[in-house]
């Protein structure tokens, strides 16, 4: 009797099906957020922060993702200024040891009506340098692996433009209010996502920040849970939903939004995660960066992976942004775990 | 098709080397069948950076009294790895400036809080004896406290039933290892502190951990 031999998955087969909840011929490594550090910046001469406003750069970085790691995926935008600094946010933007931030104490906004999405929103260098490193990485790779964009979502672009305590604030003294700066702020999500995707992207990141330290579940379904659906509607593409921090109380309601998968943090066991969003959802993450990829070694990383394979989650990467100082060791043992793990299980 | 390479466990990073285009430089430890060796890598391809890191592996040797194994790596004498201490001598070999001479420094320092000149005694089989000379405050406490920092630099022991005493735990002579160290020991919660900033920077926070 003659067996059939089948080719391996490539990355971006194993990623998109993952994202769909089909089958796999293994577990999927894959980073919604940057993998970059400093000694990669090196390897490939593309340090921070110019390869966050220089498309090749940004390209180049990103592809070693892939190249050095060997994830089954590529995600370019390290940061989460980009479409801030288009809105027009102060950027601190650093050295290379350091990530760029928004200057959220300088406020662009004060009230709703401040609220505008600039005509060059898209052609700004910040997200221009985004749209074109997607196209650059799709030529490049595209038949390999999956090529992963970032939109932020609104809550996380109030916290940039409003500054994280006036947002706050605002939604507890009026949330009608709030729903209608939310309602405004989409539109700079869903613009971004559309042009990435017409880029090239065969998914997107949304980090929309409504995190365990500061806003409750109830608070997650109150504000955001709606406007996740109109976001999973409008934006015709893979939304992998990112939130840090325990986030275990609102899976539930992320799991009913459409989106395709949720990015993960540690702070959330695997099975409680994977009993939270019953189904309804992917799951990707949730290997621990401050501790386990920053300070701890491969095997640590292992074990951590295997945790996440054991319990079934769907793709298996960082839980958020890697450190810039981990080691490529660490990071290159994700998916050397992932294959001894389904190695021992086939056999 | 990757450049990276397996070169052991990474142990120390210098994320931005001032005295080379802001290339990052890290120690890495390989354990071979005559213990724990070191090696210092980058992995920058400008023009010159191996200079820089033979430097920066030539420095260790002087700073740390660290010898160089016939591949090019670095290991201490006695073979044991001294894991706290090589990190220390790398960062400090990191910090030294090119364009000067790598020196062994002395087992002795002015200790500007209580104004006691500090010495270290070499007592043999890798122990050392904290001493104060001169006019100054606190003597048993600053003798104690720099004892301490010692200890907690380059994981020594203490002398059972000392306060003014340490020892390596392979039992070996590191005088140019103890000068180095001898240095920071008066401040050795400034110099943890300032380790853990530095490796606290290029961790992404949460947007409420932001203080931007």
């Amino acid at each position: 009797m003659e067996t059939s031999i089948t080719r391996p998955m490539t990355g971006r087969e194993r990623v998109l099906a993952a994202l769909r909840q089909e089958p796999v011929d293994r577990t999927p490594v894959c980073n919604p957020t940057s993998v970059a550090t400093v000694e990669l910046m090196d390897l490939v001469d593309a340090p921070f922060p110019d390869a966050n406003r220089d498309p090749e750069l940004m390209a180049r970085l990103a592809a070693t993702g892939y190249t050095e790691l060997g994830y089954d995926s590529i995600m370019p935008v390290f940061t989460i200024i980009q479409e801030s600094s288009a809105l027009g946010c102060k950027i601190q933007w650093e050295q290379k040891d350091n990530w760029p931030t928004v200057k959220m104490r300088e406020p662009i906004w004060e009230d709703v009506d401040d609220i505008a999405v600039p005509s060059d929103f898209l052609t700004h260098q910040d997200t221009k340098c985004v749209l074109d490193a997607i196209s650059l990485l799709k030529k490049e790779y595209g038949d390999e692996v999956a090529i992963i964009g970032k939109t932020m979502g609104p809550w996380s672009l109030g916290y940039h433009c409003f500054g994280v305590e006036p947002f706050l604030l605002m939604s507890l003294d009026d949330p009608g209010k709030t729903h209608l700066a939310l309602d405004r702020m989409k539109e700079a999500t869903v613009d971004f996502g559309i042009a990435q995707i017409e880029a090239g992207a065969d998914a997107l990141t949304l980090p929309d920040h409504a995190t365990g330290d500061l806003v409750s579940g109830e608070y997650y379904r109150r504000f955001l849970r709606d406007l996740h659906i109109e976001l999973a509607e409008r934006i015709p593409i893979p939304l992998i939903m990112h939130i840090c921090g325990r986030t275990v109380d609102r899976m539930g309601y992320i799991a009913e939004t459409g989106f395709a998968a949720f990015h993960y943090d540690s702070k959330n066991k695997p099975q409680e995660s994977m009993e939270a969003v019953d189904g309804g959802i992917s799951l990707v993450g949730n290997i621990n960066n401050p501790e386990t990829l920053f300070a701890r070694g491969p095997e640590e990383v292992s074990e951590e992976v295997h945790r996440n394979l054991e319990q079934g989650i769907h793709m298996v990467g960082p839980e958020c942004a890697v450190p810039l100082q981990a080691s490529i060791e660490n990071l290159k043992a994700i998916p050397r775990a992932v294959k001894d793990w389904h190695s021992g299980h086939a056999a | 098709m990757g450049q990276t390479v397996d070169i052991g466990r990474r142990i120390e990073l210098v994320p931005l080397d001032p005295y080379f285009g802001d290339i990052s430089i890290a120690l890495y430890r390989q354990q071979v069948d005559s213990g724990p060796v070191y090696q210092v890598y980058t992995y920058s391809r400008r023009d010159g950076v191996e200079d820089r890191i033979a430097f920066v592996g030539q420095a260790m040797e002087v700073l740390g009294g660290m010898e160089p194994t016939r591949d090019g790596r670095l290991r201490f004498p006695c073979g044991y790895e001294h894991t706290m201490a090589v990190k220390r001598v790398f960062l400090e070999a990191c910090k030294l400036d090119p364009s000067q001479t790598a020196e062994p420094r002395p087992l002795e320092i002015l200790d500007k809080k209580s104004g006691l000149q500090i010495r270290v005694l070499s007592e043999g089989a890798g122990v050392y004896r904290v001493t104060a000379h001169g006019e100054g405050k606190d003597r048993e406490r600053r003798i104690s406290f720099i004892a301490g920092g010692l200890m907690k630099l380059a994981e020594m022991d203490e002398v059972s039933g000392t306060l003014d005493q340490v020892v390596f735990p392979c039992g070996h002579v590191h005088d140019a290892m103890v000068g180095q160290l001898l240095v920071r020991a008066p401040n050795v919660r400034a110099v943890l502190r300032e380790q853990e900033a530095v490796s606290s920077r290029g961790v992404l926070a949460a947007p409420s951990q932001q203080d931007g």
